[in-house]
């Protein structure tokens, strides 16, 4: 197989986003790459979310497709949710303790789904139970159906773990995690290192442990031939294995981020979260503040005042609370202050989607904020990519005395990815123009020098405003001044274009003289690579172009794609509505986009409906819209 | 840097002052020259922040680091500031629009922190930058001459909910009694905390009402022998609280100026802080080492220790 595919489906909290982390943890130490997503709504309790995961033994994955080899429910409404997406000859592990629910009585379940299942049911004669449905599965399916009595496991938890009744439900979640770990043969040492990360020691360790073995031993009773990932290939050696939101806070503290604000906002926070929790590292020598202030307003002007003292500061907020820090960047931009935005793009526009993905914010991100002033937009298509990425923006921030927008992927923030351990003494840390003792005569915005002369507050005396000023940043309106002004501080988006090469600023994967090639960004990357290895085996030549930085933009590199194959054959690939990045490519060089493959949906892209996609287009099509994804 | 001996004129920057003659504004730029002087205070070491108004402007004419930001926001800049660098010492002048209309939400946020910093607010009734339109400090029924009718909005009381916010030191000045003024903003910064002070400031082009003789008929300074602000047990506290707001609504014939409330006993946020991150105070964000030849001061080995939830050996 090389590679499992896998959902794990309950209700919000009950502790899939632990199972996610302990499964993701044990496959990566017996060598298996792994990205997991997670889906969920905006609720805190009850409501369907899922856990949607490859692994693989021939790379670290950063697609997701369908079919999946294996559905795990802790409920009735998972397989009712998700039964249709499990491939033939694929397994489906449920309670049968269930098997009398009906999916009519589900209340958590949203009516259009409800509708699209009555038409399923009628049209294949199934009565609407999950017990019938298991039937219809196993018999006509050909699914290996692992009917489990989670009554009878968290019984047989109690006797042999001596756990007590009412806290055996909170095992439900690692039924799940003890059958897949079972059924595809995970070393038991892999498990229990996944479970010590994520429990450390103690009773709920113990108990977890036990039960794996309790369902191991349940799954003998099943006579099906097991799936198989195989021996991994992957080279030995150290991995990360974090969300996004995790490798971009790591980034920040090796990145020198030592004063970050942040106001509450899915999918942003928990990167706040995680700073925090390394808050200390400095020991009695040092801090990292993390702020929580009362909106984004506070939490883009408080970093920027931080800025000013020489702190590297950032904020991490999405839509809604950028849409707050607009005001607060112009000041920025005005008074050459470095200041990091990562921005987690999430469903839009207002609340919009607030828990799904979504990559519909990017010309917010370009041309947010009254006024004329430069910027840097960096988008980062996988967890590899956010880490350097947010070195990067830490550095160009500094050196260019301005304010950098890093935009990460919903998809991205929150799933589970394993990458080789980076090389961090690669980490730079560039300050740019720096003065020290300027003395008397210091001036913040001197003319004489394209980047200012930067002194912190507290070493030397300044003047800051966000009105037009002159040199010593007090206010000034004088026509010439303005012009001299607005020049210096315009010019450095020359002096960006040209220290930024073009290689910085795309990338280009798969066939060399391709015949078409995908246009995209962000999280789509993953998914686009690894839809051009089954082109290839399809004998379509095709090839990625994946823009890392929309200012500056790759222009040039995007005007020679094309020229090579012709504005016929570029596709872009995007999850928005409009085809934003398209509109860009079209501002920059002038080549409109004709193919567009668009996704709206706030799930992301799933490689078989993006090939699917491309065969489309490829037969004719000018665009098409997905929608695969529960 | 070696504090110079400097006057009050050399607290005065050189940048031509634009004020409206005979503005209550003049009156606090005084005050705080004395003030800086008499404090000795070293100008790269003093952050004057501003918002958006004609008070806005005070962070130009102070020979200090001036700051001025935007419409409502001085006190989320002055506290990134303070946060990062918490040897400054930071002045935030800002209009009654400023921190009472747009920007209110800080205000009280501030005042939950106690961080420690002072707050001038130029009380003026009006938004006076823009020509004359209602403050959150004008009362409901006044119609100060730009208004075509009558204020149908009612006022905030400014000393009421910076007590009742968090503030921990609390008082009232006026423009034109420059001395009480350079001597309430003296004890501000002494305060150890967050410190607020509503300076009652005349607009003469706008406010017609609030004018200096409406204020010099009215105002009387709190004398210490019957009035005591003061908390000196964490069981006075409620008290002296509620003694601050019932004073704060003496408002109509007679207007007390001076400290109405000053708690010494409640931590700053800098503490607070340094309790829970053992190197802040000594190793504040700004003063942090974090590059060594252009390289981060973090080593593979470390990166390892200090993340190894994340990490997992095959
Ligand atoms: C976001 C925003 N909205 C509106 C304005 C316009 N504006 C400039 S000054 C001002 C009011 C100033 O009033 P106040 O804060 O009381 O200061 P004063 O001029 O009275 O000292 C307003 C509304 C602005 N600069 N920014
Ligand atoms: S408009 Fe009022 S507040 Fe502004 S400068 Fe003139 S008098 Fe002073
Ligand atoms: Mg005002």
């Amino acid at each position: 197989m090389g590679e499992l595919r896998y959902i794990l489906g309950g209700p919000q909290g009950g502790g899939l986003e632990t199972t996610s982390e302990v499964l993701s943890w044990s496959f990566a130490k017996s060598g298996y790459g792994i990205l997991s997503d997670r889906e969920y709504f905006s609720n805190i309790k009850g409501r369907h979310s899922y856990v949607h995961a490859t692994v693989s033994g021939a790379e670290n994955p950063f697609h997701l497709s369908y079919p999946v080899d294996l559905v795990g429910a802790m409920d009735a409404e998972t397989v009712f949710t998700h039964f249709q997406e499990i491939d033939r000859g694929g397994y489906l592990i449920y309670n049968k303790d269930e098997d009398n629910a009906k999916y009519g009585s589900i209340l958590s379940m949203e009516p259009e789904l409800k509708t699209r299942l009555n038409e399923f049911f009628k049209a294949n004669g199934i009565g609407g139970t999950l017990g019938e449905l298991s039937t219809y599965l196993s018999e006509r399916r050909q699914i290996n159906v692992v009917a489990l009595s989670y009554s009878s496991l968290l019984r047989a938890l109690q006797q042999e773990a001596s756990v007590i009744a009412a806290q055996a439900s909170r095992y439900v979640s690692s039924i799940l995690i003890g059958s897949i770990a079972s059924l595809v043969g995970l070393e038991s040492s892999s498990l229990a290192f996944g479970l010590k990360k994520r429990f450390r020691s103690g009773e709920i360790l113990k108990h977890n442990m036990i039960f794996s073995e309790i369902i191991a031993r349940q799954l003998q009773a099943f006579s099906y031939k097991r799936p198989s990932l195989g021996k991994s290939s992957l080279s030995r050696g150290k991995m990360v294995v974090a969300s996004g939101n995790d490798f971009v806070a790591m980034a920040k503290l090796m990145g020198g981020v030592r004063f970050q604000s942040y106001y509450p906002i899915t999918p942003a926070a928990d990167e706040s979260f995680t700073l925090e929790k390394y808050e200390k590292v400095g020991g009695d020598r040092g801090s990292i503040v993390v702020f929580q202030t009362e909106d984004e307003i506070a939490a883009v002007t408080s970093a920027i005042g931080a800025s000013l003292t020489g702190t590297r500061s950032a904020s991490a907020t999405s839509g809604p609370g950028f849409d707050l820090m607009t005001e607060g960047l112009g000041w920025a931009g005005i008074n050459e202050t470095p200041i990091l935005v990562t921005y987690y793009q999430r469903g839009g526009p207002s609340t919009g989607q607030p828990t799904r993905g979504g990559q519909s914010d990017l010309l917010s991100s370009v041309f947010a904020s009254h006024g004329e002033f430069p910027r840097i937009v960096l988008s980062s298509g996988d967890h590899s990519e956010a880490f350097w990425d947010t070195v990067d923006a830490l550095n160009y921030a500094e050196m260019f005395q301005t304010p950098v927008i890093h935009l990460v992927d919903k998809f991205l923030a929150n799933s589970i990815a394993s990458i080789p351990l980076p090389d961090v003494s690669k980490i730079e840390v560039r300050r740019g123009n720096l003065v020290k003792n300027g003395g008397d005569g210091y001036q913040r915005f001197d003319f004489t020098s394209s980047i200012s002369p930067r002194a912190f507050i507290g070493d030397e005396r300044m003047w800051y405003t966000g009105d037009e000023h002159n040199e010593n940043g007090h206010i000034d309106e004088d026509s010439e001044n303005r012009i001299k002004m607005m020049t210096k501080r315009m010019d450095k988006m020359n002096l960006i274009e040209e220290s930024i090469p073009e290689e910085r600023r795309h990338a280009l994967y798969g066939d060399k003289d391709p015949e078409i090639v995908l246009l995209g960004w962000g999280f789509v990357k993953g998914v686009a690579i690894k839809a051009l290895e089954q082109l290839r085996n399809e004998g379509i030549k095709a090839s990625y172009f994946h823009i890392r930085t929309f200012v500056p933009f790759p222009k040039k590199s995007v005007e020679s794609i094309f020229e090579d194959v012709g504005p016929e054959n570029v596709v872009d690939v995007e999850c928005n509505y409009e085809g934003q990045a398209g509109i860009l490519v079209r501002l920059n060089t002038g080549h409109e986009l004709r193919k567009h493959v668009v996704k709206f949906t706030g799930r992301p892209i799933y490689l078989s409906e993006l090939v699917e996609a491309i065969r489309r287009v490829l037969s004719g099509s000018s665009k098409e819209v997905l929608n695969l994804g529960a | 840097m070696e504090p110079r001996e400097l006057t009050a004129a050399n607290y005065r920057t050189d940048v031509w002052n634009d004020w409206c003659p005979g503005c209550g504004n003049f009156g606090i730029v005084a005050a705080m020259y004395q003030a800086l002087a008499e404090m000795k205070t070293d100008p790269a070491e003093t952050v004057v922040i501003s918002g958006i108004g004609c008070s806005g402007k005070t962070a130009h004419f102070v020979n200090t680091t001036g700051v001025h930001t935007l419409h409502g926001r001085p006190l989320p800049f002055a506290q990134g500031i303070k946060l990062s660098n918490p040897s400054l010492n930071v002045l935030v002048n800002a209009g009654d629009g400023d921190l009472l209309g747009i920007g209110l939400g800080h205000f009280v946020a501030l005042g939950r922190r106690n961080i420690d910093l002072v707050v001038m607010m130029h009380d003026n009734t009006v938004y006076a930058l823009t020509k004359g339109q209602a403050a959150p400090t004008l009362h409901r029924g006044e119609k100060p001459k730009a208004l075509n009718e009558p204020n149908i909005q009612d006022s905030v009381n400014p000393i009421a909910l910076a007590v009742t916010s968090g503030y921990t030191f609390v008082a009232r000045s006026y423009s034109s009694r420059i001395n009480h003024l350079k001597e309430t903003i003296k004890q501000a910064v002494r305060h150890k905390g967050s410190a607020f002070i509503d300076i009652l400031q005349p607009c003469v082009t706008f406010d017609d009402i609030h004018t200096y003789d409406y204020y010099n008929k009215r105002v009387y300074e709190l004398k210490t022998d019957d009035w005591n602000p003061t908390v000196n047990d964490e069981n006075e506290a409620q008290e002296k609280i509620m003694q601050a707001i019932a004073k704060s609504f003496e408002l109509d014939d007679k207007i007390p100026l001076g400290v109405f409330y000053e708690n010494t006993l409640i931590p700053t946020f800098e503490e607070r802080l340094g309790e829970k991150l053992p190197g802040y105070l000594d190793g504040p964000p700004s003063r942090e080492e974090i590059e060594r030849y252009g390289k981060t001061i973090v080593d593979g080995d470390k990166f390892g220790e200090i993340f190894s939830q994340f990490i997992v050996e095959y």
